[in-house]
């Protein structure tokens, strides 16, 4: 009998001992394997939701917002010419090697980023990788740069010296890629720093098991909000049934890459939950100009008119979807309210056709050079956030544009063979769409509109357009940037210039006892806030 | 015999070169632009040229070509494109997990295969033959990663008794040495991750082993049939021999000669299976390896696994060959 009460105990020990131990590892299925644990050198968000663990950066965003706030820098001031900017270093913070986190190890990261001489910046180039986001964000290397200077005013005083204003300055510092990285760490480890990562963030990297998972531990010493869980396990579950199945079973606490059917089987299921990352992502028509009768906007207009974008979003984009109304999406803060997008109108749309000469519908088109061919929509191969399924998409629109008598062929090609045509502008009207890295409305309407008539946006030249947005580049007043940015969201859609679909909030799934997960847009979430109850 | 096996040997020689010229030739020939590819919708031209230069893409053909094979003789497979790392080392790091996945997959077709189609061929037309045949056409027709996925579903989520994938529970911290998890776990003595990384190997293995279990049963059943119209079958039996004297020590030694073809020819299939298989089980060998390389377009990885595979299916095959001898006293090489 007493043997039976000892057994008893020891299993409800044994038992207690297995369920403590696993509340205390975060298990999150990722849809793939990370590039590698180098911020600087890398651009997939796989890699970066990781990386975000391990370190931080000199600011971040706040909340689920794409405000910046201070992180390892306290405070910050800018020059009234928008040049130089200063900042005051948390003190007291150390890279997980034990080496001390202060001004010189953040002008050493700058130097690697942007000097090509930089011993760690030239041996990565020659393994083949590239600063690719510094690059982009910051006008390219050495002189080409934006940066002009970077030094340490003290021990934890930090100036950065630019050569003309950039607004969107602090929103690119709190993109993944610019964390602060050990020194002493990339010194020891070179090139195979990716896979020895060490920074200051509220995770230690304890194991890289290739294809399988990322191991991470709480770092006790942690200057901001303590880790709440001890370990974080990320799974690299390639496919998206079966990581939902690894969900169901309990194998994870979460996952990305949820499938739009399976949002609602999994707000059906008790133990789990749905989070909508906000939106940051916009899924868009464009037309090739090409095309003679994409250069008149009434025909533009007609397409806007003629696609329910209602309909689509709410059959295909299960329930995370919005019709958008414009390039930005919502959380933007450039974006334009009083937009409000192309109502649904066939009528509308048969008028303008009419009006524009094509009473008879369109189906057939002319190119500049005096071809005619029939015309073809072409629609994406591959699933992106902003098209979770791009062929019934397509399809969907191509029926609302037969209803107004405009008749499409439908085509896609291979993902690589479809961004190569697009490149060389050879599409006449075709689907992609956009996600937005640092919450800057720069980030979204500079790249596509600030160089008219290059052929990797179909030629499209808006040069009223383009000289807004170099005007707010210009400036580091948030408010007068807002400003313009709505100004060019009007003049945008008053020309119909490209047709605006849907913006979508990926959906995210958790078991119901994750608690304290913060959905970001750019997709940069941190882990120290989770718990398991 | 050595003889025979040298010349068989040497055969193999314009196999893997016209093998090395298909894999290398498929990369240039599929459409689009590595370079554009990898960088994605974002790519500057700029950036696409410089690329492609590093990549080696913008000289001659068959420049690319015998600089290809100059490096595979000397083992270099190259470095991925995506991640930087040589293609050989982790090629040797992934394979153990699927030789161990293969292996379970092939000693449960032939563990099963073998019996079940013994028993088929002696009760002819019975009901355990009928169900098994329809079994057996059924497990050919199926696509591994439906029933990777049926499976998944009503073992691991349903009844949760099984994991979904991976080789080992998130839980555990074990470090094995060869990557071989079980014999690591043997050596090791470690039955607790012995056990787990067994029943994480079922789901998989059984998911993989359909097809080829289909196929050894089928041929099993086929060619012990035959054998038992033979006369000297009849012969034995007029001997009063026992039945299972009849059907193990005579019939079977003969029969098995084209299963052990047949198995040797399913080792190509189970290695292309395996890559449906293990990426469906988020099982880290050298099929999710390969497919995340598709995906992500790293050539190098795609060119250095496809050639390993083909020179291993030729090597096998040329195993199997070679034992036929073994396994028939009557074939004399000369």
């Amino acid at each position: 009998m007493r043997l039976g009460r000892l057994a008893c105990f020891v299993a409800l020990v044994l038992q207690v001992t297995v369920a403590s131990a696993i509340a205390q590892t975060f298990v999150f299925g990722a849809q793939g394997e990370p590039v590698q644990l180098d911020p600087a050198v890398i651009t997939d968000g796989i890699s970066g939701r990781i990386t975000r663990q391990i370190y931080d950066g000199l600011v971040k965003y706040k909340g689920a917002t794409t405000e910046v706030e201070p992180s390892l820098a306290q405070s910050w001031e800018v020059s009234p010419d928008g040049k130089v900017w200063t900042f005051t270093l948390r003190r007291n913070v150390k890279f997980h090697d034990g080496t001390p986190f202060d001004a010189k190890a953040v002008v050493w990261n700058f130097e690697r980023w942007w000097k090509t001489s930089h011993p760690q910046h030239d041996n990565q180039v020659k393994a083949g990788q590239t600063f690719e986001y510094w690059e982009g964000q910051f006008g390219g290397f050495d002189d080409k740069s934006i940066v002009t200077k970077v030094e340490a005013t003290g021990s934890h005083t930090l100036r950065v010296t630019l050569k003309d204003p950039q607004a969107p300055f602090l929103a690119n510092l709190a993109m993944f890629v610019f964390d602060i990285a050990s020194p002493a760490a990339v010194e020891k480890w070179g090139t195979e720093f990716g896979k020895h990562p060490v920074g200051t963030g509220a995770y230690k990297f304890v194991e890289w098991k290739p294809n399988q998972e990322v191991v991470l531990e709480a770092n006790p010493d942690y200057w901001g909000v303590k880790p709440k869980v001890k370990r974080v396990v990320v799974r690299n579950i390639k496919d998206n049934s079966q990581r939902l199945g690894a969900l169901k079973a309990g194998e994870i606490h979460g996952m990305e890459g949820l499938n739009p059917d399976d949002v609602a089987v999994v707000r059906r299921d008790p133990n789990l939950q749905v989070l909508l990352r906000p939106t940051n992502t916009t899924g868009y028509i464009a037309f090739n100009y090409k095309v003679k009768e994409f250069q008149d906007k009434r025909v533009r207009q007609a397409f806007a008119y003629a696609i329910n974008r209602g309909a689509i979003v709410d059959a295909l984009y299960g329930g995370t979807g919005m019709a958008a109304t414009q390039f930005q999406p919502p959380p933007l803060w450039g974006y334009n309210k009083d937009v409000k997008g192309y109502e649904y109108s066939p009528a509308k749309a048969q008028d303008l056709l009419k009006e524009a000469g094509l009473s008879g519908g369109l189906s057939t088109i002319t190119w500049d050079d005096g071809k005619k061919e029939p015309l073809v929509f072409w629609y994406m191969s591959r699933s992106r956030p902003y098209f979770p399924s791009p062929k019934e998409i397509g399809e969907a629109m191509a029926v609302d544009l037969a209803k107004v008598g405009i008749k499409a062929q439908l085509q896609t090609a291979e993902w690589a063979v479809y961004l190569d045509k697009r490149k060389n502008g050879q599409m006449p009207l075709y689907m992609l769409g956009w996600t937005g890295d640092n919450g800057d409305p720069d980030n979204f309407l500079c790249y596509f509109f600030c160089s008219p008539g290059v052929s990797r946006e179909g030629f499209y030249a808006n040069q009223p357009l383009a000289d807004v947005l170099l005007r707010a580049q210009k400036l580091t007043n948030q408010a007068e940037r807002a400003k313009l940015y709505r100004q060019a969201e009007q003049i945008l859609h008053d020309d119909a210039g490209r047709l605006f679909i849907a913006n979508n909030q990926p959906p995210l799934a958790f078991a119901k006892k994750v608690k304290g997960y913060v959905t970001h847009p750019t997709g940069s979430e941190y882990f120290n806030t989770v718990e398991l109850q | 015999m050595t003889g025979y096996a040298i010349r068989r040997g040497l055969t193999v020689i314009p196999v893997l070169v016209g093998v090395s010229l298909l894999v290398f030739s498929f990369v240039h020939l599929i459409p689009g632009d590595p370079a554009l590819t990898m960088l994605g919708e974002r790519a500057t031209p700029e950036k696409v040229t410089e690329v492609r230069a590093r990549l080696g893409l913008d000289r001659p053909l068959w420049e690319q070509y015998l600089l290809y094979v100059r490096k595979v003789v000397h083992g270099d497979l190259g470095v991925s494109i995506v991640r930087g790392d040589p293609v050989a080392t982790d090629l040797w790091r992934r394979f153990p997990a699927t030789v161990e996945l293969a292996g379970a997959a092939m000693i449960l077709a032939t563990v099963i295969g073998v019996p079940l189609g013994v028993v088929c061929a002696v009760r002819r037309n019975s009901l355990i033959d009928s169900l098994a045949r329809v079994g057996a056409l059924t497990g050919v027709s199926m696509p591994i990663f439906w029933l990777g996925l049926v499976l998944a579903w009503i073992f691991g989520v349903q009844l949760g008794l099984l994991p979904t994938g991976f080789r080992l529970d998130s839980e555990s911290t074990f470090k094995p040495v060869t990557n071989f998890v079980i014999l690591d776990a043997l050596v090791q003595r470690q039955w607790a991750v012995l056990g787990d990384a067994l029943r994480h190997l079922i789901l998989p293995a059984v998911a993989l082993a359909t097809i080829p279990l289909a196929v050894i049963t089928r041929m099993t059943r086929a060619s012990l049939l035959e054998e038992l119209t033979r006369d000297y079958i009849r012969t034995a039996r007029a001997k009063g021999l026992s039945q299972l004297a009849v059907i193990v020590r005579h019939g079977l030694g003969n029969a098995l000669l084209p299963v052990l073809t047949v198995i040797g020819l399913q080792t190509g299939r189970l290695l292309a299976g395996a890559i449906l298989t293990e990426t469906i089980f988020s099982w880290p060998g050298i099929g999710l390896w390969v497919y995340e390389s598709i995906e992500s377009r790293d050539y190098a990885i795609v060119q250095g696994a496809t050639l390993f595979i083909a020179v291993i299916v030729v090597v096998v095959n040329l195993a199997t060959d070679l034992l036929y001898a073994v396994a028939d006293p009557r074939i004399k090489y000369s």
